[in-house]
């Protein structure tokens, strides 16, 4: 009985231990796994040393426990975290619901951020004020095997015609290689490997007028065209996700990956991971009605409205975005910049032979629908087109519920 | 007698009653009352919107696929879970020559976690690299897609589950094998009941609470599937591999429409009860 006292004594003094500690950081930030939480490490550790008496909580979580915690610790207005990390599909909703501090309120914010990137910062998109800086330049590339290009006399794909072409030849020809590789899986990847196809062929999600568009006649046609290129990809591309599209393409399974992130890019030319070493093309995807349109994919970082440490949490954001510590982080880690002048650095430029199409391709940089709702008509896109992919519907039948329900979704 | 009066039994009961109140019945009552309205998550409004919640659900296609795929799932893996459970409880209820070392292997699967579970099958069902396929390779067998066939993957995640939770089953059921007395058994051989018949009238009728219980206990947990079908397929492909538990956080968690998620929920809850009730009848009516 006693020890059962002692226990919960103990477990009652801990966590107010506990929570004394987290009240007492100078500055929290709930930022992201992976390579996000070794860039945000990477930059803590730089900073203390000019401020090594701040105490600095960083929280990595995975994607999908960030947005909920994120949510519900500011709408409850916790005051939980200083700075914190988004996607930019979730911005809208973030700034839209004054969540975030207007970043602008004491000056403009200066620096050579590429306008594409800084645009989707503001809110209203473009024109207000900036609740929010560019972190991560992120931007959906796509790639080609030269080498196998030229072995079977191909040119650069001018557009996705010549894409379908081209997966059709190499995968007739070459029955180990696919044609092309995407991710297949439902949700988030499906969708995301379709846009930059989707907004080439003219398709809209929502028009200006906030209705939903997806089952317009040039959606109906992309996603023929989408469905076309998957007798070229490679069995089971309906679950493929990042790893399975990366392995394809390092291990030479595929001729062309519609979707190349930036943080892919450096291991296809490192010879311990990849048979495609200074093989692949990496470019901005090819266009079709419309001109080139790569997906944006930009990670952004606000400084929250009810943040107990506002002026620690600018000071820290200001130096997160600075050039020194962007190319540093460049080169250490790969993570995409967000400032013109690190993308035309010689030290990055030499490192990273794709940087000046990743330029290209983030100025054409298209951004996903400034929706408070994408979350969930990103599901629902998701949903049907892969109903579709795995023939249970046609691209009429499934645009066209797909239309439906993502309209009710707007509505609520 | 246990306790001296009637209210010190009611006062040793209160704090137990008063934590199942606030942990239970509060967040129970929050959901009828969000089933019936439209919640502004952030805005913290609520209107109320009578059934149009569950109008919404019933007109919803992947709503009537997540039921489908719930029911079929519990139905078919808490079924076979117990049926393998049942025949390997009565081969270890007998002496072997390595029977101690052939019970922690069958227990092993229970021990890990869901994830581990799934990260492991994910790699054998690997439709180019994965070992299932190898093998039927190797035997001159097509390879099967597992994950990717829309007619396939919800049996493929049924399969982990079952390879997980049968040994749940089977301790269960050995218990109750190990109860039975040995003058009932002996009785049973004098009187000339071997084999088949033995098992069939003297063994399974004796059993069968243990049988019954772990059908209740594997049929609720099926039906609550969620963490493998995450890890598996994500619901896909298509909307194959959705279950109610998958459909009710996208809509409470990723797109905080609670209202909805809260109508889904209190349907499920009401097919659980309705599951379990048929279980439990039988469970008490076996007892009785």
């Amino acid at each position: 009985m006693l020890s059962r006292s002692a226990l919960s004594l103990a477990l009652t003094a801990s966590l107010t231990l506990g929570a004394a500690g987290a009240n007492a950081a100078d500055l929290v930030i709930a930022g992201r796994d992976g390579i996000y939480g070794q860039a945000l490490d990477a930059t803590v550790a730089r900073y203390k040393e000019a401020h090594p008496d701040m105490d600095i909580e960083l929280l990595k979580l995975p994607y999908g426990s960030l947005y909920e915690k994120l949510v519900i610790s500011l709408r409850e207005k916790s005051g939980a975290y200083d700075l914190v990390l988004l996607d930019d599909t979730w911005a809208t909703e973030f700034m839209g619901n004054g969540w975030l501090a207007n970043l602008e309120e004491q000056g403009k914010v200066t620096g050579d951020f590429i306008a594409a990137t800084l645009d989707i910062s503001r809110y209203p998109v473009a024109e207000g004020p900036a609740y929010s800086l560019p972190i991560v330049g992120n931007v959906a590339m796509f790639a080609y095997n030269q080498a196998l290009f030229d072995q079977y006399g191909l040119s650069k794909p001018a557009n996705w015609d010549a894409v379908k072409v081209a997966a059709k030849t190499i995968s007739a020809k070459n029955p180990d290689t696919s044609g092309v590789v995407f991710r297949g899986q439902k949700g988030n990847p499906i969708v995301t490997g379709f846009l930059p196809l989707f907004w080439a062929h003219g398709g809209v999600i929502v028009d200006d007028a906030g209705k939903p568009q997806v089952n317009s006649a040039q959606g109906v046609q992309a996603l023929e065209s989408f469905l076309e290129l998957k007798q070229y990809a490679p069995k089971g591309i309906e679950v493929y996700n990042s790893t399975e599209v990366r392995d394809a393409i390092q291990q030479r399974k595929t001729a062309i990956a519609i979707e190349v992130w930036p943080s892919w890019a450096p291991s296809m030319d490192d010879p311990s991971q990849s048979k495609v070493v200074q093989e692949m093309q990496v470019m901005a995807a090819p266009g079709q009605v419309n001109g080139s349109s790569p997906m944006l994919g930009i990670w952004q970082m606000g400084v929250t409205a009810d943040a107990k440490h506002d002026k620690n949490a600018r000071d820290f954001l200001n130096y997160l975005t600075s050039a020194d510590n962007q190319k540093t982080l460049a080169l250490e880690l790969g993570l995409p910049p967000t400032r013109r002048s690190v993308y035309t650095d010689k030290d990055v430029v030499a490192k990273y032979r794709w940087y000046p199409n990743q330029l290209e391709a983030l100025e054409h940089g298209k951004a996903r629908p400034r929706i408070k709702q994408w979350n969930e008509v990103e599901s629902i896109l998701g949903d049907y087109l892969q109903l579709a992919m795995i023939g249970q519907m046609d691209a009429r039948t499934a645009l066209d519920q797909a239309n439906r329900k993502i309209d009710r979704a707007l509505k609520r | 007698m246990l306790f001296r009066s009637r209210l010190q039994l009611l006062l040793l009961m209160s704090p137990a009653t008063l934590l199942l109140a606030m942990l239970t019945l509060y967040p129970i009552s929050q959901i009828l009352i969000n089933a019936f309205s439209y919640v502004d998550y952030v805005g913290a409004e609520r209107q109320f919107v009578g059934l149009d919640n569950f109008v919404e659900l019933s007109e919803d296609w992947f709503f009537a696929g997540a039921i489908k795929n719930s029911l079929s799932f519990s139905v078919l893996a808490s079924l076979l879970q117990v049926g393998l459970g049942l025949a390997l409880a009565v081969l270890f209820d007998r002496q072997f020559t390595g029977r101690r070392f052939a019970l922690p292997v069958i227990i092993y699967p229970m021990m890990l976690s869901t994830l581990v579970c799934s990260a492991i099958w994910r790699a054998w069902y690997h439709y180019d690299f994965g070992f299932l396929n190898n093998a039927l390779l190797s035997l001159g067998l097509e390879p099967v897609q597992w994950l990717f066939d829309p007619d396939m993957a919800l049996f493929s995640v049924m399969l982990v589950d079952i390879w997980q939770w049968t040994p749940m089953a089977f301790l269960i059921i050995l218990a109750g094998l190990q109860s039975i007395p040995a003058d009932i058994k002996d009785a049973a051989l004098t009187d000339g009941a071997r084999g088949w018949r033995r098992f069939r009238h003297i063994t399974l009728p004796l059993i069968m609470p243990q049988v019954l219980l772990a059908l209740l206990l594997r049929s609720i947990d099926t039906f609550k599937l969620f963490d493998k079908v995450y890890a598996l397929t994500g619901g896909g492909p298509g909307n194959s591999t959705e279950t109610l538990s998958l459909f009710i956080y996208k809509q409470g968690f990723k797109f905080f429409n609670l209202g909805l998620a809260s109508a889904a929920a209190l349907l499920m809850l009401a097919i659980a009860c309705a599951l379990s009730a048929v279980y439990a009848w039988r469970y008490v009516g076996a007892k009785s």
